[in-house]
């Protein structure tokens, strides 16, 4: 439970600083994609950078948790369906303005229109999951399952 | 001091230095403490297994929802906590139907409004499923690890996001 807890604290810390960065509101996603207003890519740049030399700190003090467990890197598999899902996404990240994090920000944040970005997203997963009933080879993480071990042992 | 300090945090909007570090910081307090990857959009299947618990879709069945009340569902609804505190403590407009410049270019009924954030929503939950990741896992956590999956993603998510904005632009918005 206090785990549970301490997702919940990390969701706030996400959530407000989407929020306070201006992520989640409609014009900063239209305008980094017109080139009007680079804010939002600086933000994810920053984000990666800072993330970047945060895990190599963690690396580079042994790579462990703060009780002493070795860290895990989770590694997603590389295939055509990267490109594929990335065109779709695209699509509804532009007709949106909102990606699956930043609508929970909006929905926070009392935007009535988030609640059907919020619908549609889980519509499209449980789309997906019908999808991969049928087409199983479109699961990456399942299709790599022998491959997932060895990555996981690279990622440690 | 104190009280800019308060003000400066919790009252203004932040620059985007600070929230990139706050992310990047997040990202790596995620793995010391919890040994977990950043991630949002498998987050929405933990939903979706909630919500439907007895369905016997094979992916839902998988092995990250294992946990009925998993971790995902307390991050997000985190996320949600998060926002609203936000606009809570900065004193946003209360809620409304505005959707900045797009609900301000297109006067379409609430219904068609819906149904256009609904398609929306629905290209982005099919799309991360099957690209594996959304902004934050491929484009945030994947980047920020070097791997080439989440760079290809990444790079599609880019040139079809704008693409689309573009087209949004020219087609609804009158060149505006």
């Amino acid at each position: 439970m206090k785990r549970k807890l301490a997702y919940l604290g990390m969701g706030i810390v996400f959530g407000f600083t989407l929020s306070r960065v201006g992520a989640s509101q409609y014009d900063l996603i239209y305008t980094m994609f017109t080139g009007e207003d680079l804010t939002l890519a600086w933000v994810i740049i920053t984000a990666i950078v800072t993330g970047f030399i945060g895990l190599r700190v963690l690396a580079a003090t042994g790579g462990r948790t703060f009780d002493g467990k070795p860290i895990t890197i989770s590694k997603k598999p590389l295939g055509w369906t990267n490109a594929a899902g990335g065109a779709v996404f695209g699509v509804g990240w532009g007709m949106a303005g909102a990606c699956p994090g930043t609508v929970l920000a909006q929905l926070g944040e009392g935007k009535v229109l988030a609640v059907f970005t919020l619908l549609g997203i889980l519509a499209g997963t449980f789309l997906y999951a019908l999808l991969v009933e049928r087409f199983p080879s479109l699961d990456l993480e399942q299709a790599h399952a022998a491959g997932a071990t060895r990555s996981k042992r690279e990622g440690a | 001091m104190a009280a800019s300090v308060y003000h400066a945090l919790f009252v203004q909007p932040w620059p985007w230095w600070l929230g990139g570090l706050s992310i990047g910081l997040l990202l790596t307090a995620m793995y010391y403490f919890l040994n977990t990857a950043l991630s949002v959009s498998t987050g929405y299947g933990s939903i979706l297994r909630l919500l439907l618990p007895r369905s016997r879709l094979r992916w839902l069945n998988g092995p990250n929802f294992t946990d009925r009340w998993g971790w995902r569902v307390f991050f997000l609804a985190g996320m949600v906590i998060g926002g609203y505190l936000s606009a809570l403590l900065a004193g946003a407009a209360p809620p409304g139907l505005s959707m900045g410049r797009f609900t301000a270019a297109v006067h379409w009924p609430v219904a068609a409004l819906g149904l256009w954030f609904f398609t929306g929503g629905l290209l982005l939950g099919l799309g991360s499923r099957i690209s594996g990741g959304c902004t934050s896992g491929h484009s945030i956590h994947g980047l920020a690890n070097l791997h080439p999956s989440s760079l290809l993603a990444t790079v599609f998510y880019v040139a079809f996001g704008a693409l689309t904005v573009h087209l949004v632009r020219a087609l609804l918005m009158g060149g505006a």
